[in-house]
């Protein structure tokens, strides 16, 4: 049964209007007053962010990890792949970005720097914590560090330890210099093991190759920039020896026959399934593969064939957080991410993800997969560079790097060939980029530290 | 007739009209404006007609356009397909209506479902190669989409299989839509299948055959993505042998960062699909005339 409140004895018209217009105001001031009280108590920080992806169990840290938080109230969203830089540029150009942003390396994050749409970390965040995240090289622009390491992608050459066996290989004693490695190929090949490979039809491969083999050639870093700027050229020898090599290991037969229909994954799955001795890889694939194979996976920098500095040392890509220039509380979001690399949360990033997190903080002997902890020891914690492929320009990613691999692997280039496209489409990118040439040139000053 | 009967039907189609120019508007206007300036981000400074110029320069656009050309040649194909199976169905033998049915299937799978089952089965180490060498063909085992040579016939393979479908029903339901006294006078006139279809069928589809040609070529020219996407392994590939105009929109305004140049040729592209589209009408009232 409802009461008529209005006619109620006692609650005339008047009452009603009063009573109305104090709940009304009480509501206000309380909506008001509510996100003030809770400004001055506790920040609201957003972050975007990427990885679960590709690496599971990323989520539940993030959320584990906000959860235990009580600086702040973090409001986390996972991007699309597709739209992670797209996403933030919009959002930052609105001027509404999100505090925190995940930022992949290189050319990828430093577009948005030279927008002026990300915060320099130094100043902001302890230098101890910057350093101890291995942003890489690729995350500094004039003098300052855009990005923090949250977690590594080593780039390994996987083998297949059975099969090095029953060709007579070391199984132990994977190839260190080209001449080893062709004699490697010859024997697996004459005991009927395809040798070498992967699958290159998505084109990814090409890109990986690129960060392996064009690196053997630079000794800096910004060498290879000088190349795009224009101050070097693709169709110097020096420059498209990685491409020749990978013809002569075409032209041998060392690849697998069906490596330019296959895409990138079901070429390592070729490796992991015993039907291929050698491919590239990722290390975060290591504690599956290897588990699946009972440790029978190894693990192994490219074989050296170049002469520049940089020639067979291990690669360690690195996946990164950032705080956009738009923050409301860029202290706030430092805060946050201080938090994230101390002891106790990198301890759970590798109890959630299986994963390692990105800080020298964090001790590889925590790591119980000994395929897993043998790679990082090799890698993470030896002298390591970067992912070249990181700084080159879409464009020449786009139409260069990709098909020049792929049609090399085909059979419709020569590795000279290839040097000639990728200086054309060089070029073509000058034109196309004015602006950023110029940026290039001052990031060469950073990357040829 | 006076000057408010000549205004009203304009005055109906104006709600529909605007409805259009809200949603269509403002955005072709704005990929016009891109196309004339260096974007980064979400604008940029005015550079004239510079991205024209730099497009019209640049090799990859031309082979892009090529293949989008080379494509129209499945057009032909589909057109004979489509015209062979139409005319056999209509001929209502036993099984008829579950036939049309399922050559129908096809056109109503989305393209990305298609395309990854052949993506599949057109592999070095495929079905269809594994089905060539049993049955000692294997010099008919190419590498149909790891080669740059082989690539786009692929591809034109899978759009000719989908697409005809299209061109089926069409065909179909004008041939079914037909005077059936004519076709029965030129049997009794003992017309065999060929001459009734070549002489009496065929030309009272002629409408129907150039509004599925226009439509086809549309379709080569601007809505293939789909088909290079997934059969190109995302990037127009091996090496570029499958690249396309919308997948060279797609990768300048996605992947490196160039609204600007993603905008000019789109503009390009709009401009020609508007020729098609005027031609596609012309055809149609054609046709109705010719009916009426």
């Amino acid at each position: 049964m409802t009461r008529n409140l209005i006619t109620a004895p006692g609650f005339g018209r008047r009452r009603f209007l009063q009573g109305s217009a104090a709940t009304l105001g009480g509501a206000t001031m309380g909506s008001l007053l509510g996100p003030l009280r809770a400004n001055a108590q506790t920040p609201e920080l957003t972050m975007w962010w990427w990885g679960e992806q590709e690496l599971p169990g990323l989520q539940a840290y993030v959320d584990e990890s906000i959860a235990a938080y009580t600086d702040a109230t973090v409001t986390s969203m996972l991007q699309d792949t597709a739209v992670v830089i797209s996403q933030f540029q919009t959002a930052a150009a609105a001027g509404n970005p999100p505090d925190i942003q995940y930022l992949w390396n290189g050319i990828y994050h430093m577009e948005s720097v030279w927008f002026g749409y990300l915060k320099a970390l130094n100043g902001l965040m302890s230098e101890d914590t910057l350093r101890a995240s291995n942003p890489t090289i690729l995350s500094n622009f004039g003098g300052n560090t855009y990005r923090l390491g949250w977690y590594p992608l080593p780039m390994v050459w996987y083998y297949n330890k059975d099969l090095f066996e029953k060709a007579g290989l070391d199984p132990e004693a994977p190839p260190a210099t080209w001449a080893d490695l062709l004699a490697a190929c010859d024997k697996l090949k004459s005991a009927g093991i395809e040798p070498l490979g992967g699958g290159i039809q998505d084109g990814y491969w090409s890109e990986w190759y690129m960060s392996h083999a064009f690196v053997q050639t630079l000794d800096t870093v910004g060498e290879a920039v000088e190349l795009f700027i224009g101050d070097k050229d693709f169709r110097d020898p020096r420059y498209h020896e990685h491409w020749v090599r990978l013809e002569e290991l075409r032209t041998l037969g060392y690849l697998n026959v069906d490596m330019p229909s296959l895409e990138l994954y079901p070429g390592i799955d070729l490796v992991v399934a015993g039907k291929l001795a050698m491919g590239q890889s990722v290390g975060s694939r290591l504690p599956a593969d290897s588990t699946a194979t009972n440790g029978r996976i190894g693990s192994m920098v490219m074989p050296v064939f170049g002469k520049g500095k940089l020639a067979g040392k291990p690669i360690v890509d690195m996946q990164g957080l950032g705080i956009a220039e738009g923050a409301k509380d860029p202290a706030a979001a430092a805060a946050f991410l201080e938090f994230l690399n101390t002891p106790d949360r990198l301890d759970a990033f590798h109890r959630t993800t299986g994963w390692i997190p990105s800080s020298s903080r964090f001790s590889s002997e925590k790591i119980e997969n000994a395929s897993v902890r043998d790679m990082w020891k090799a890698w993470g914690e030896s002298p390591n560079i970067t992912n070249i492929t990181n700084l080159m320009p879409g464009q020449f990613y786009e139409q260069a790097a990709i098909p020049t691999g792929q049609q090399v692997v085909a059979g419709d280039l020569t590795g000279e060939q290839a040097g000639d496209l990728a200086a054309r489409v060089a070029q073509e990118w000058r034109e196309f980029n004015p602006d950023l040439v110029e940026k290039y040139q001052q990031w060469v000053v950073d990357l040829s530290k | 007739m006076t000057l408010s009967r000549r205004f009203t039907p304009y005055l109906y189609v104006a709600p529909l009209i605007g409805l259009l120019a809200f949603v269509f508007g403002y955005s072709i206007l704005r990929m016009l404006e891109f196309s004339f300036k260096m974007v980064r981000g979400i604008d940029g400074p005015w550079i004239g007609l510079r991205n024209y110029e730099l497009v019209l320069g640049q090799a990859l656009f031309w082979e892009s356009v090529g293949h989008n050309l080379l494509l129209l040649l499945a057009i032909p194909v589909m057109v004979v397909i489509a015209l062979l199976i139409s005319l056999l169905l209509y001929e209502r033998l036993r099984g008829w209506k579950l036939v049309r049915t399922l050559v129908f299937v096809p056109y109503i799978l989305a393209i990305p479902i298609v395309a990854v089952v052949m993506k599949q089965m057109f592999q070095f180490s495929g079905p269809v190669n594994e089905a060539l060498r049993w049955l000692s063909l294997d010099f008919m085992a190419l590498d149909w989409i790891g080669s740059g040579d082989v690539a786009l016939w692929t591809v034109m393979l899978l759009i000719i299989w989908r697409e005809s479908a299209l061109g089926i029903i069409l065909f179909l339901s004008r041939l079914l839509s037909l005077d059936e006294a004519l076709v029965e006078a030129a049997r009794l006139d003992g017309a065999k299948w060929w001459q009734r279809a070549w002489y009496v069928l065929i030309p009272q589809m002629r409408g129907v055959i150039e509004f599925y040609v226009v439509i086809s070529v549309i379709t080569m020219l601007s809505a293939v993505f789909a088909y290079i996407y997934i059969m190109g392994g995302g990037r127009g590939g091996p090496g570029t042998s499958t690249m396309v105009v919308e997948l060279y929109i797609y990768n300048a305004l996605v992947r490196t960062s160039l609204p600007g140049i993603a905008a000019a040729v789109s503009v390009m592209l709009f401009a020609v699909s508007l020729v098609l589209i005027w031609l596609l009408f012309a055809l149609r009232r054609r046709a109705e005339d010719e009916r009426a």
